[in-house]
């Protein structure tokens, strides 16, 4: 399962465009955590069979 | 008087050999003796307490009893909103919040007779912990002052092992309730999901998030879910089904149940502690010499259920938290801002993957049960670490035990399976098929009545 990397820069710009405006010492504290995540996010990306399909359903009934 | 159980309190007081206000008094005596060393508690609602146990006093004296939970002294986790109490999710960001209704939860507890001690410490938002900037300490673990209660449940699990109360509001997304079950050598219970309402509880991931209760045993925690249980059309994941008795099948033994232990959990997957194994592998004895099957089985990785989870939780959890984050980053702890932070990081195609997954895991597990009632694992990987080692990426770095069980929404409950090296509990955690609690409550109370750990407190509980 490849990880993809991700480094202070990148952190920096995705939690931007979260609406998370931090400053670089707040953004280096999150880094290490960001890394761990990743391999995990990698892991939910692993491919799946076309079963899978059905999680996201939606109901009217429901309300 | 020695600490009770619900079960033998509920029993003098039906008899008339207790009184609930003398019962609250002993209790109340002991948070104020004990919880200086343990910031189990966040707020001491003692005026309250008595009001509660003089009515249930009134009636016990009328013979007019409510159940066995009237006079019961419990107290909630901090989470479960209390009208016109303060209920503050241990954070600055709620350190003056005043709700004007009871959770659904606490409510139903409260129509049940029982006595409200107050509200307990939780991680930040059931969620950030142990921390040490927020405005409350975090709870300790009775058993060792200097040792984690795990959370987030934090005080409850401390409270329950300490004495101080009998009984008490979790709430579990990843584990919340059954990890401080295991370290504080305590009983939680992680209902299955929908069966009991979280309704005026503040939430962390909606489609994780369970309530349930925590006591000193297995049996006493059956008792305490009777009185949570049940539809509330106000949570869209209740659900409308009948409440069995969960107590009825306690005493019936373990005979023709069908186990399946998931070894590779706690062998290979993340390697629990040698008295965790050991404590697994004598319990499975105990239940194959009285008569069940118990056999191995083998799910996906350990790995795999906790991406998943954890994944959907952080991005359920920034949804919630995100306006304020935007705006009050710093008045969060750090280990809650910056694990919450992480969502940032999810793609919605990362999020629709882990709901893909997260189908197909909970497949398995059904496939897995169906020709088994239980199936078993570790609760946590050892004894409780000290609480000055936990790090904020600790909970990220080996995959969770508990974690499987809220993905699935399958109910499992933890129970002390003895001590460690260092002298602090270890657990196991059992788990069933959906609504199946009264199964799950039979064989965990089958264990805990043959072995002899609920005779041992901590030695600070006296």
């Amino acid at each position: 399962m490849s990880t993809p990397p991700i480094d202070e820069a990148e952190l920096n710009a995705m939690l931007r465009r979260a609406g998370l405006v931090l400053t670089p010492q707040q953004v280096k504290a999150i880094l290490p955590g960001a890394e761990i995540f990743q391999r995990m996010i990698a892991r939910v990306n692993a491919p799946l069979p076309r079963e899978a399909e059905p999680a996201p359903t939606f109901k009217a009934e429901q309300g | 008087m020695s600490v009770l159980t619900i079960a033998e309190a509920a029993r003098r007081i039906a008899a008339k050999q207790l009184s609930p206000v003398e019962l609250a008094k002993t209790q109340l005596g002991r948070i104020h003796r004990l919880d200086p060393q343990l910031n189990a508690f966040l707020l001491v609602t003692e005026e309250r307490a008595l009001t509660d146990a003089k009515a249930a006093e009134a009636r016990q004296m009328a013979g007019a009893l409510r159940g066995r939970l009237d006079g019961i002294p419990i107290a909630h986790k901090d989470i479960y909103n209390t009208a016109g109490i303060r209920t503050t999710a241990h954070s600055k960001q709620l350190e003056h919040n005043v709700p004007t209704r009871d959770a659904h939860t606490v409510s139903k507890w409260a129509d049940a007779g029982t006595v409200m001690l107050g509200k307990l410490a939780t991680h930040e938002f059931a969620f950030g912990g142990p921390s040490f900037d927020l405005p409350w300490p975090p709870a300790r673990n009775p058993w060792n002052r200097d040792h984690f209660t795990a959370g987030s449940s934090s005080g409850t699990g401390a409270a329950v092992a300490a004495g101080l109360i009998l009984g008490g509001t979790g709430s579990d997304t990843g584990g919340s309730i059954r990890g401080p079950a295991a370290l504080c050598g305590i009983a939680g219970i992680k209902p299955t999901y929908g069966l009991s309402s979280r309704t005026g509880i503040l939430p962390l991931a909606f489609s994780l998030d369970h309530a349930g209760p925590m006591a000193w045993t297995a049996e006493d925690c059956g008792l305490l879910l009777q009185g949570m249980a049940g539809p509330d059309p106000e949570d869209p994941a209740s659900v409308d089904r009948p409440i069995p008795d969960f107590t009825a099948e306690l005493g019936r033994g373990v005979k023709g149940l069908r186990i399946g232990v998931i070894r590779h959990f706690f062998e290979q997957d993340h390697r629990a502690s040698d008295a965790t194994r050991a404590g697994i592998d004598a319990a499975m004895d105990f239940y194959a010499k009285e008569g069940a099957e118990v056999r191995d089985i083998t799910l996906s990785p350990a790995a795999d259920y906790h991406a998943v989870g954890y994944l959907i939780m952080i991005a359920e959890a920034f949804a919630l938290h995100g306006p304020w984050m935007r705006e009050h980053f710093m008045d969060y702890g750090e280990l809650f801002r910056d694990r919450v932070s992480l969502a940032a990081t999810v793609s919605g195609p990362d999020m629709i993957q882990a709901t893909r997954r997260r189908r197909l895991l909970c497949r398995e597990m059904a496939a897995a049960m169906e020709n088994l009632d239980i199936v078993v694992s570790a609760s946590q990987p050892g004894e409780a670490p000290r609480i000055d080692s936990v790090e904020k990426w600790t909970n990220m770095e080996k995959p969770s035990f508990t974690m499987p069980f809220n993905v699935t929404g399958f109910p499992a409950i933890s129970i002390c399976t003895g001590f460690g090296e260092g002298g602090l509990p270890v657990a196991m955690q059992l788990a069933g098929k959906p609504f199946t609690e009264p199964t799950l409550l039979r064989a965990a109370h089958a264990y805990e009545t043959a072995m002899p750990w609920r005779a041992k407190r901590p030695a600070m509980a006296g």
